[in-house]
């Protein structure tokens, strides 16, 4: 049923199995956790003993195999991104990011003309989160290439180039001239801004239109094509099944979340657009709920997003079955926060004996028939 | 641009609901020029996700003290009038894009509305250490609002305009601008955006005012510069600093865009803060 997530477990399935299920509620107190009630009730099957009792050598992190493998030769160096809007070209940042330690970069919204976007203001900060109205403001696919892609070439990070557009033709000519272009790494199809008022999000919201645009996009690039899911539907599970039978490599969940915010006098909206999308950390369990639907409705690798601040919603992301995530409002915090979650994610593992990250990967998942069982019967009486 | 940290040094409410803070940030305090700004990180990631744009008011390499003016106008500037001295924040900068003053300019007109006064306070110091003449233009709702003149280098001409009459002229700070404009060679104006389109106004009529529109090359009148170039700005007899809802502050996000004449939305932070008068579309234009 799932190939290649049962390829990714089954080789670490005997330590995995162990590690999957005792230590996943302990590494969440592991913090609270007292050393005086671990020497007066020695319980060696619990806690992290368990997880370390197979390391007895020690793992450095810089030893963790934290690649990802999208497909369609696509291979993420780590598994954290930085998500499309938020990072602008890449080259942004300057020195204070070094672009070579990301796992990957989806660039600014493109379309096949130039877009002046939607009128100001177009940010505003909500609760535990913000909302944007860009309407996808670009220079157009050909000036994007012409100026960005040369020096994208030179960078050992991927870069996928998230692509927009209006009807089915606009996608498949950018994608068109986007394919075989040093320093395109692949595409990520943006089929759900919710901020545009043609196009946009109509095709994310219907089974039929989704499969429709990605199938012809599939036929006009052999770049690996990622497909970035709306959560603005009541059932995500038709549609990502409909995209990755028209032939995407994988899935990129979630796009923002359709709201509005009001003028300080509250006489009218706040953001010239009315209506922005919401992201950061008050988006996350919607992003999860939708990842959790989405990998267990189709075969092909899963990029999360959605609220990523810490390497606790990496780690949450990635035991509902996602293969990466994309990091994006928190970068506007602080920039270094990608490179540091993919420090920490090399750590953990290093620190629970894991040699490679994937091991982490939907251990959250209920088991599915012909799956190999995460359930850690030895433990039972 | 650097990721810099700063510790508060001095925290002080200067008038109702401002306040001027001085942070120690030798990074920042040397090299950085009048009319950039900071984007400051707020300590509770979880409810405040965006860091705060701040005008650096002052700069001095020679302590390392960088001094920020704000209003509190909601949480996040809330937060930061909590800070203590001893405490350090997170400072990004510094960002966007400096006045730019003619080397031929000797006098210089600085129009402030309100809180607008961090935005040109910083082109006071400049401008009064290269041995220009400086006269701030400043206008607030009434008395209580203005700037005091003690945080003002002496060498400043300081005139007040309140709305109420209560201190000085009484109505808006741009009706005061006729009085300077043919004394003044550069103008550079912060303040909320409807007095910077009445001066922006004001300032296209001023050669048919001043008789010199018809006077031949000025200012290297036949050379032509590409609009939005530092040299394109300094050619201009009025400068703005734009205000716009912040996300990256580096460019990458589109959120903070303004329209020019061009019919190009120019990023505040990028190709901003600071623009020539002409350069923006005050109608607005989308």
């Amino acid at each position: 049923m799932k190939p290649k997530r049962r390829a990714m477990t089954s080789t670490a399935r005997p330590v995995a199995g162990k590690r999957a299920s005792v230590p996943r509620e302990p590494r969440r107190s592991e913090g609270a956790r007292s050393p005086a009630l671990a020497t007066t009730r020695p319980r060696p099957a619990v806690g992290p003993r368990a997880s370390e009792a197979p390391a007895v050598v020690e793992i450095a992190p810089s030893q963790v195999d934290l690649r990802v493998d999208l497909g369609r030769g696509l291979i993420l160096p780590n598994p954290i991104m930085v998500a499309s809007g938020t990072f602008g070209y890449g080259i942004e940042y300057g020195d204070v990011v070094d672009v070579d330690r990301l796992g990957g970069i989806c660039c600014k919204g493109t379309t096949l003309k130039p877009r002046i976007g939607n009128p100001p203001p177009r940010v505003t900060e909500t609760p535990g989160g913000m909302l944007n109205s860009i309407g996808l403001q670009n220079p157009g696919v050909d000036a994007v290439i012409e100026k960005y892609a040369r020096t994208w070439a030179t960078w050992r990070t991927p870069v996928i180039v998230n692509v927009a557009g209006e009807s089915v033709h606009e996608y498949v000519e950018v994608a068109r001239r986007l394919d075989g272009v040093p320093g395109v790494a692949g595409i990520e199809l943006n089929i759900s801004c919710p901020n545009v008022g043609a196009g946009g999000l109509q095709f994310a919201i219907d089974a039929g239109a989704a499969g429709e645009v990605t199938a012809a996009v599939r036929r006009a690039t052999d770049l690996p094509l990622l497909v970035k899911l709306s959560p603005n539907v009541a059932d995500i599970r038709p549609i990502a099944r409909a995209i990755a039978d028209a032939g995407a490599d994988a899935l990129t969940a979630i796009n923002t979340l359709s709201g509005i915010a009001l003028s300080p006098r509250r006489d009218r909206p706040l953001l010239g657009n009315i209506y922005g999308g919401l992201s950061g950390p008050a988006l996350k369990p919607v992003a999860l709920r939708i990842v959790y639907e989405a990998v267990q409705a189709v075969n092909i690798p899963v990029v999360a997003i959605g609220g990523v601040t810490e390497l606790n919603d990496v780690l949450d992301f990635l035991a509902v079955g996602a293969v990466a995530v994309q990091v994006g409002t928190a970068i506007f915090a602080d920039p270094t926060v990608p490179i540091r979650l993919a420090d920490e994610l090399a750590a953990t593992c290093a620190r629970q004996g894991m040699l490679a990250y994937r091991e982490l990967i939907a251990t959250a998942l209920p088991a599915a028939k012909g799956r190999p069982s995460s359930k850690g019967v030895e433990y039972r009486p | 641009m650097r990721l810099a940290s700063a510790e508060l040094v001095d925290s002080r409410e200067i008038l109702p609901g401002q306040w001027l803070q001085a942070y120690h940030a030798p990074d920042l305090a040397v090299g950085s020029r009048a009319g950039q700004f900071v984007h400051v990180r707020t300590g509770d990631f979880s409810g405040l996700v965006l860091r705060r744009p701040f005008s650096l008011n002052t700069t001095d390499p020679a302590t390392g003290i960088v001094t920020l003016h704000f209003r509190v106008v909601g949480r996040g500037t809330e937060w930061f009038t909590r800070l203590r001295p001893g405490d350090a924040i997170d400072l990004l900068g510094p960002l966007g894009r400096p006045f730019e003053v003619d080397p031929r300019s000797q006098h210089l007109l600085l129009i402030a509305g309100g809180l607008g006064i961090a935005g040109v306070r910083m082109l006071a110091d400049e401008a009064i250490r290269a041995g220009r003449q400086v006269t701030l233009l400043f206008g607030a709702a009434s008395a209580r609002d203005v700037y005091p003149s003690s945080l003002l280098p002496d060498e400043v001409e300081y005139v007040v305009a309140t709305d109420d009459g209560s201190l000085g002229h009484h109505g808006f700070v741009t009706e005061l601008v006729t009085g300077y404009e043919a004394w003044a060679d550069q103008a550079f104006a912060c303040g909320p955006t409807p007095m910077l389109a009445a001066l922006a106004q004001l300032v296209a009529g001023r050669r048919d005012r001043l008789g010199v529109a018809k006077l031949g090359r000025k200012r290297g009148g036949g050379k032509t510069v590409a609009a939005g170039s530092p040299a394109a700005r300094r050619k201009s007899f009025l400068q703005v600093s734009m205000e716009q809802n912040m996300g990256c502050a580096v460019g990458a996000c589109l959120g903070c865009v303004v329209m020019t004449t061009s019919g190009t939305p120019q990023r505040v932070c990028r190709e901003g803060p600071v623009f020539a008068y002409d350069e923006i579309a005050w109608e607005g234009g989308w």
